[in-house]
């Protein structure tokens, strides 16, 4: 049996320079043609819908981190991905605090929420750490459907039911395309963090508590800071994604964060793969760019649902890594073959 | 405070609702002690059983005695195929992962309703003929649907405890959940046992799910998310008692009704199920780290 | 220990994923074939000339909102269907209109994403049949910046108190003012609201406030969560507020009123309040589904008229266009079609009504706009666009009860002029009397 983890861990090995420098460089480049090249080859439907995926991988990112590094599994971010939101708005609508800031100040507010929340969570693991945090996602939903997220109203909720405001966007970034820009530079950022993490201390820390708990302790790793750290990581880059969301959007609703997203969150996350930071780019694009083709081709949008629930069971059963490490494999293992097939066409290509 | 009577006529809602939610968890109870999956399913089965149901009624002109039979087969079938399918590869990993696997199965089958039973400008419901006749105790008016609820969770919970300790099956169920490997050694035949236990709370579910349409409504995603009250309750009571599972049930199913008058907090009263079960998890994990796996920490 | 698991899972998968694909080809199939319209006796839809159009294509588009527990794709799906029956007769003079429909799921970016889509890589001329819940909050600066009038069915108040936006329906606020007047009508002394607790919801009942206070009737407001609400105690929840001599204002969609109907049915409360309910409740599917327990028991102010009863020249159309062309409406007879029916019409006299033939946003936008007095059976008077900062031109409506299956109009209830009391109605009256609307 393995430890917490969801599934047992490959793609350790790929860690040599030579993918790192080949990675960089594919990251690098994708950045730059998200920034100059998608704003100009995109409608605003699609602009749109690319500024909502870069916003959610960050999202992503974080469960990704708790689950692939840590093997905590969180069943409530978009939970946490609302209350940076609701912070974000809140402090839009009633300051005049640049938006950088604000942006900084919901990720630390929502750090300390999530923090608050989740310290008495993290005394418990595996499958009991999984459903409190869904529970503590549904006692949120239900909160804020009462509460509502500020629109411009008075008083601390700063709710009116009748002068909806809308929430601004920073003053260099105000179109959809200049805002999509802002929003990539930010994920950037934050995928930057996370990295940064990973490749220093606490990530070593979070390996060796994945692999054992009780071997990391007797290491002399703090079990307990270490697992706290991560989730204070994941709250902070999850709340800076719902500062961008309300901005995104200009309005924000209790129902756009229902408690099953989480879920589905979850879902495409252990798709894309939980042991790269692709896999959060790809669960993404999962749960907003699939979706959206959808609903452009006139094909019930539920369906996706169907897939994502596909994509868990296959991703439990065999493809551990998820998309972002199988697919790469099965593209190189097709070129081999058709390669193979071309030079020697009489001969049957057997193995694979 | 509203006054004592003003919440008399929420007991027997409460009483009947928290029946059913005890009649799955005590199902979800039984088959993570025998197979070591919590089944998250549990309401997405018993949704599309009630779906199924529906459409034989209305659409199909099915007798809805039949049509119910069909919702409950359908929920032990379903459960089974998953559990023969899924259960062997899952067997050897963390119960996180099977737990994991059946949110897979929900999201499937979530899908496959709003899919299927997209046009939700339709009103659908399942109506018992027991809905509309009953009797008073006191000023208090209760349904016989809301007696035959609260009886199939109040009788399930006893079967299912005389089941585990008396009988074959069921003590094979509980050697299962205490050790895999020995039980296996010790010639029980596993897979079987198995099968039973995916079956029967296969059975369950269908049946909750049915009661459930009748009592609350018959929507795919309320129906599926329903399940949250039966895994409180089944987490209250750890995953192994069924006794604690059963009154958990009831309890939330009371609670979460009751406090419908009181104004100050009614808005809030959906929470019921999530605040007592993180209250108990975390009361249980007091001053050490709790967890599934045997011999300790993980 | 990385496992391979053989066979035994991979096939399971493979069928799965075989399985889903199936039922991905057979939806958009089905949908596919559902849009060849069965080959209609000739219907005099538009110019009604009985031959197909086949000029360039008019573009208009629409945003409905589709969601598990709440799908208004009815109206434009109804309004498409007489666009079909349009384009197979004649067309607006031999071009034919094209009708772009997309659905969210109340995601603002998504609905935002919609607007864009429609307006900036559709390039509609026009927007009709908008039913969304967030739309009108959302998109309204978009319409009003790139010069769009939109005829739609409002939810949200912005739908209503804009210069770009005219709805056929008079959406949860006012409907529900129409049913609080009924219900004092017949001698509620206290008026417990109950809706969802949706965003935006809460305002309705503001008017219903001022319009009880003129008449010494007390309001409770109440609000709900209408995915888990349960049926019997909301119902219980509701007798309980309204004491004696009390009624039930009930602002829901209609499976969840279905819910607390039977709530109360089971638990013998429907004789205990009076029981009345805004437009949604206006739909055959839910007369049948209560039943008649619950024949005469519950008023619904209904914003449109009764289609068994009233068999005037538009109703018999709308029966027609729906047998014929609307397979994709889904709810059958009801307000929903009945709103897309009347956007389709309005739409069409809209397009008709350009004498230059030159169809482009400009000139589209600016027959929309001039729309006035347009006389339909399903509305108690003439439907008119009109240039003001407010529009709520369906402000007088019918009510309806439910009678063996079908709801049918009150009898003696005629046409119920929606309360002035409520300070917005009040003001589109001073505006129809100025601009003699």
């Amino acid at each position: 049996m393995e430890a917490s983890g969801v599934v047992t861990r490959a793609g350790l090995s790929l860690r040599s320079s030579r993918v790192d420098v080949i990675q960089g460089g594919v990251a690098v480049l994708a950045v730059l043609f998200a920034l100059f090249a998608l704003p100009q080859l995109l409608s605003l439907f699609w602009i749109d819908t690319s500024t909502v995926t870069v916003i959610y991988s960050i999202a992503a990112l974080g469960v990704g981190l708790l689950v692939g590094r840590v093997g905590m599994i969180s069943l409530g971010q978009v939970a946490v991905l609302a209350l940076g939101a609701w912070v974000s708005a809140k402090l839009l609508l009633s300051t005049t605090l640049p938006y950088p800031i604000v942006l900084l100040a919901s990720g630390v507010m929502t750090m300390v929420m999530g923090t608050l929340i989740g310290l008495p969570a993290l005394r418990v693991s595996g499958l009991y750490l999984a459903l409190v945090t869904l529970m503590l996602a549904g006692a949120i939903t239900v909160v804020l459907t009462v509460t509502n997220f500020p629109n411009g109203g008075s008083g601390f909720l700063g709710y009116n039911d009748n002068y909806p405001g809308t929430i601004r966007r920073p003053s260099i970034a105000t179109s959809d395309p200049a805002f999509f820009r802002y929003s990539v530079i930010v994920a950037v950022l934050m995928f930057a963090l996370v990295l940064w993490h990973l490749r220093s201390k606490p990530g070593r820390a979070w390996v060796a508590i994945r692999q054992s708990e009780t071997a990391a302790l007797t290491a002399g790793v703090n079990v307990t800071v270490y697992k706290m750290w991560a989730f204070a990581l994941t709250s902070f880059i999850t709340g800076v994604a719902g500062g961008l969301l309300g901005a995104s959007q200009g309005k924000l609703y209790t129902f756009q964060f229902p408690t099953q997203n989480s879920v589905i969150l979850f879902a495409v996350v252990l798709m894309g793969g939980i042991y790269t930071m692709w896999g959060a780019v790809i669960a993404a694009v999962l749960l907003w760019v699939i979706p959206a083709l959808f609903t452009i081709w006139g094909i019930d949008s539920q369906v996706p649902t169907i897939l994502f629930g596909v994509g868990v069971l296959q991703v439990v059963t065999t493809a551990p890594a998820g998309i972002a490490h199988q697919f790469p494999r099965d593209m190189l293992k097709l070129g081999k073959l058709i390669y193979r097939l071309l030079r020697r066409p009489a001969t049957t290509a057997s193995s694979s | 405070m509203p006054s004592w009577s003003s919440f008399q006529p929420f007991i027997p809602i409460g009483v009947a609702l928290g029946g059913v939610y005890a009649l799955s968890s005590v199902g979800m109870v039984v088959l993570y002690r025998a197979t070591g999956v919590l089944n998250l399913a549990y309401g997405a089965v018993g949704a599309m059983g009630a779906m199924i149901s529906w459409s034989l009624i209305n659409n199909a002109g099915v007798p809805s005695g039949w049509a119910y039979l069909v919702a409950v087969v359908f929920g032990g079938v379903s459960t089974l195929l998953y559990g023969v399918i899924f259960g062997p590869a899952l067997a050897a990993r963390d119960p996180l992962v099977k737990a994991v696997g059946t949110l897979g199965f929900a999201l499937i089958l979530l899908g496959l309703m709003t899919v299927l039973w997209s046009n939700s400008n339709i009103t659908r419901s399942i109506t018992f003929p027991t809905d509309n006749s009953g009797f008073n105790i006191g000023a208090i008016p209760v349904e016989w649907t809301q007696v035959i609820a609260f009886a199939f969770g109040l009788v399930m919970a006893i079967g299912a405890t005389v089941f585990l300790r008396f009988t074959k099956i069921g003590t094979a169920m509980r050697a299962l959940a205490d050790d895999r490997e020995i039980t296996a050694t010790l010639g029980v035949p596993v897979r079987r046992v198995e099968a039973a236990a995916w079956f029967g709370s296969g059975i369950l579910a269908g049946v909750s799910g049915l009661l459930l349409a009748d009592l609350d409504t018959l929507d795919p995603s309320t129906l599926t998310f329903l399940v949250i009250f039966t895994v409180s309750a089944a987490l209250i009571a750890r995953l192994r008692s069924i006794t604690l599972a059963f009154v958990a049930a009831i309890v939330i199913g009371v609670v979460d009704n009751m406090i419908t008058p009181i104004n100050s907090i009614t808005d809030y009263r959906d929470m019921t199920p999530f605040v007592l079960a993180i209250v108990a998890l975390l009361s249980f994990s007091r001053g050490r780290q709790y967890s599934f796996a045997r011999g300790g920490i993980r | 220990m990385r496992k391979h698991f053989g066979w035994r899972v991979r096939i399971p998968v493979a069928l799965l994923v075989v399985a889903v694909g199936l039922t991905i080809a057979t939806s958009s199939f089905g949908k596919a074939a559902r849009h060849t319209a069965t080959a209609a006796a000739a219907l005099k839809c538009g110019l009604g000339t009985g031959k197909p159009a086949t000029g360039k294509p008019i573009v208009l588009g629409a945003i409905a909102t589709d969601q598990t527990g709440t799908s208004f794709t009815d109206i434009p799906n109804m309004a498409n269907a007489y666009f079909k029956c349009v384009n197979a007769n004649g067309g607006i003079y031999g071009h034919p209109i094209q009708y772009k429909i997309l659905t969210d799921q109340t995601v603002p970016s998504a609905v935002a994403a919609d607007a864009n889509q429609l307006i900036n890589t559709d390039h509609v001329v026009g927007i009709v049949g908008n039913t969304d819940i967030i739309d009108c909050a959302v998109n309204g600066a978009t319409y009003a910046k790139d010069g769009y009038f939109l005829i739609d069915a409002g939810i949200a108040a912005q739908c209503y108190a804009s210069p770009w936006s005219a709805t056929v329906n008079m959406g949860p606020r006012y409907s529900g003012d129409g049913a609080a007047q009924t219900a004092i009508l017949h001698g509620a002394k206290t008026i417990v609201i109950d809706q969802s607790n949706v965003p935006g919801y809460q305002g309705n009942a503001a008017g219903i406030q001022l319009i009880a206070a003129a008449h010494h009737v007390k309001v409770i407001s109440l609000s709900a969560n209408a995915a888990s609400l349960n049926g019997e105690t909301e119902a219980e929840r509701i007798v309980q507020a309204a004491g004696s001599n009390g009624a039930a204002d009930l602002i829901f969609t209609p499976p969840v009123a279905q819910k607390i109907l039977q709530g109360a049915q089971t638990l013998h409360l429907e004789n205990k309040v009076i029981w009345t309910c805004a437009t949604p409740c206006n739909t055959d599917s839910l007369a049948s589904s209560l039943g008649p327990a619950w024949n005469h028991k519950l008023f619904v102010n209904a914003e449109m008229n009764d289609v068994h009863d009233d068999r005037g020249a538009d109703t018999q159309l709308y029966l027609s266009v729906l047998k014929n062309y609307g397979s994709a409406v889904s709810g059958g007879i009801g307000s929903f079609s009945q709103f897309g029916f009347t956007v389709g019409q309005l739409a069409v006299k809209a397009l008709l009504s350009i004498k230059s033939h030159v169809y482009t946003k400009a000139t589209v936008n600016a027959a929309i706009e001039n729309l006035r007095g347009f006389k339909t059976d399903f509305l108690c008077r003439p439907w008119y666009y009109g240039h003001a900062a407010v529009h709520l031109p369906n402000n007088t409506d019918y009510t309806v009860w439910p009678q063996n299956g079908t709801m049918r109009i009150v009898p003696g209830s005629g046409c119920l002029q929606i309360s002035s009391f409520d300070p917005e109605v009040g003001q589109i009256r001073a505006i129809e009397k100025a601009q003699g609307l």
